[in-house]
């Protein structure tokens, strides 16, 4: 049968607002997210793999990048976190005025960076 | 009777609202284990509750992106054929990366 559903519009045409922009990054890091889990899946093969090759994994996960990949992964499962829940609220029908959704919008974006301050801190001490 | 995109809505809502306290809790862990050495990390990973806690966290994360990634593909890819192919290739993903992850962890 053939699908008649719209297909929604490229990104290109639309006028870039708080609200667009936090949709558009809520299902980026959704898949950053996953990019993650797969992270974290090649760390525990070398874990896997005895303590040698752990021991190259563990200098590039303290290497800047190993740093800054993890410390981006962290800030991107905070701010799926966050604005998944204002999608809640969102669903609960909370906070739909335009006023509201930007004040909502910019506490999850200033919030993500906070909670991942938090999660590295809490984790390294 | 709830329609499958509304089972589809509220299981994606329920399994978010199940990783969220896991996940956080498991890049704090992250984040201490990436400054400690081997025997640090087969230890946390080798213990019973945290190996449950990990499973759901692979398990649930990729179930929730599952259902997400479908709502993108729905949007996006206008041919049923390839909508359909990748949306296998993600369920199988979805399957088979938990399940090494949990077999490498049971091995430590």
């Amino acid at each position: 049968m053939e699908n008649k559903n719209p297909l929604s519009p490229h990104l290109q045409i639309y006028t870039w607002h708080i609200s667009s922009l936090l949709s558009i990054t809520h299902r980026i890091t959704g898949v950053l997210n996953v990019i993650g889990l797969l992270f974290v899946t090649v760390w525990l093969i070398f874990l896997g793999l005895g303590e040698n090759l752990f021991t190259s994994f563990s200098i590039f996960l303290n290497s800047f990048l190993g740093k800054f990949i993890l410390l981006g992964f962290t800030w991107s499962i905070s701010f799926h976190l966050l604005s998944g829940l204002r999608h809640l609220i969102w669903d609960f029908g909370y906070g739909y005025d335009l006023k509201i959704s930007k004040i909502t919008g910019t506490i999850v974006v200033l919030l993500s960076l906070l909670l991942t301050i938090f999660i590295y801190y809490l984790g390294v001490n | 009777m709830k329609n499958s995109a509304t089972k589809k809505w509220i299981l994606q809502r329920v399994t978010g609202i199940i990783i969220a306290p896991i996940v956080v809790w498991f890049f704090v862990k992250l984040n201490s284990l990436r400054v400690l050495g081997y025997s640090e990390n087969v230890a946390f990973f080798s213990d019973k509750l945290f190996l449950i806690l990990t499973a759901i966290l692979f398990f649930g994360g990729f179930f929730h992106l599952k259902m997400g990634i479908a709502e993108i593909f729905e949007d996006y890819i206008s041919d049923e054929k390839v909508k359909n192919v990748a949306n296998t290739l993600v369920l199988i993903s979805s399957i088979i990366v938990p399940l090494i992850a949990i077999s490498l962890l049971l091995k430590l």
